[in-house]
């Protein structure tokens, strides 16, 4: 999904970004304060070395999954009914040909909660489970157009620039 | 950024720069594709025409030069990133320093070495993220630009602008960070960003965004210097 046609950055964003560019100068010693390492420390960069650290460290992860899965299913056999989220609806009534709702929940990824159209016109929506907590967020109209929640309040600083609502879980 | 050096930009690998993609996807603007030729030039090197991949092979043989000639091309690439990413010239210099010396024990992990600069990011760009976590908020920005003033001849306006700049950037999450300067700072495009940082394009489109967003509304009162 686009979320802008085009990202070329404006005046502002230039500037910025020339001065961003600009070249940093690094200690001059600091190449020969990396040789010396190699040097005392000579680890030959030779093939085998970095494949037997991923065997390991492969083994190591696995057993580590392994341990976790049944952690994990001891947990969920004494506690069945967690009850740690809630079920949440977002609904937002625009003429749009898409809506996605972006927030702290899905880490603001654009593809991650799109909203379907209702049997209503106009009327979209979504169903979430969230923990309980505060979230801000901002559906996403068309890709471009940021349009708060009606039925939440405003976060007091909009998040980057986007109007923002806050929703609490509880 | 030219990480490949006898192409324009990562992605060139799989084709000319921007082939077949849009325009919006294709780095906004090239980097000075003059920096790497102009810093092995600068240190006298007299392997200035060696591939990456030739200088990989040798380094994997033990030659300690043709590393050396790796480091003098991607030092300032490196430190310029860790330096906006971490916001402290000493943590930038340890961060550049640990990612060339864990790239040397890796590189026979190095499976393109004529992409080594891409791989030797990716190595960075993780650095950077660890040593996010452990420095936290402490960053020195501010200071280490100061103490150019005297190096770099600059007015007190452009300092001025410049603090701002480091300022406002600090406040961005560190993905959004990321995801600025990887895109408009070092040029890469998306298909490149997500290589490197594992993260999905429509995400990275939107951490861009969003990080531009927010610079700009930072910095919407402050006139360049």
């Amino acid at each position: 999904m686009r979320v802008d046609p085009d990202d070329a950055p404006d005046g502002t964003l230039e500037r910025v970004i020339a001065e961003l560019r600009r070249p940093m100068r690094l200690d001059p010693a600091l190449d020969q304060r990396v040789l010396e390492v190699l040097r005392r420390d000579p680890i030959a960069p030779g093939p085998g070395i970095d494949s037997r650290a991923r065997r390991f460290r492969a083994r190591w992860i696995a057993g580590v999954a392994t341990g976790a899965l049944a952690a994990g299913l001891l947990v969920a056999v004494l506690r069945p009914e967690p009850g740690t989220t809630r079920p949440i609806e977002l609904r937002l009534s625009a003429p749009a040909s898409q809506v996605v709702v972006v927030g702290d929940f899905n880490d603001w990824d654009p593809d991650a909660t799109p909203l379907r159209p209702g049997n209503e016109g106009g009327t979209w929506r979504v169903e979430l489970r969230l923990p309980p907590g505060r979230y801000r967020y901002t559906f996403l109209v068309d890709g471009r157009r940021w349009v708060p929640d009606p039925a939440e309040p405003r976060a007091a600083d909009d998040d980057f620039g986007a109007p923002t609502s806050v929703l609490t879980v509880s | 950024m030219q990480f490949d050096r006898r192409k324009s930009s990562l992605s060139s690998v799989d084709g000319p720069p921007g082939e077949g993609r849009r325009a919006a996807d294709r780095p906004p603007s090239p980097m000075p594709t003059s920096s790497l030729s102009h810093v092995a030039r600068a240190s006298g090197l007299s392997t200035v025409s060696e591939t990456d991949a030739a200088l990989v092979t040798r380094a994997r043989d033990g030659d300690l030069g043709a590393f050396a000639t790796l480091m003098s091309r991607y030092r300032d690439t490196l430190g310029r990133y860790a330096f906006h990413m971490l916001g402290s010239r000493e943590d930038a210099e340890e961060a550049v320093q640990d990612s060339f010396v864990r790239a040397h024990r890796a590189l026979a992990d190095c499976r393109q070495p004529e992409r080594f600069g891409a791989w030797l990011f990716t190595i960075m760009v993780n650095r950077c993220r660890t040593a996010q976590r452990r420095l936290f908020h402490r960053r020195r920005h501010t200071e280490d630009l100061r103490d150019d003033v005297a190096a770099t001849g600059d007015t007190s306006a452009s300092i001025e602008w410049r603090e701002e700049i480091a300022r406002a950037l600090a406040e961005l999450r560190p993905h959004y960070r990321e995801a600025f300067l990887l895109r408009y700072v070092e040029g890469l495009d998306y298909a490149e960003m997500a290589r490197l940082t594992g993260a999905r394009e429509p995400t990275l489109r939107m951490r861009v965004k969003r990080a531009g967003d927010r610079l700009r509304l930072l910095l919407r009162d402050v006139h360049a210097g």
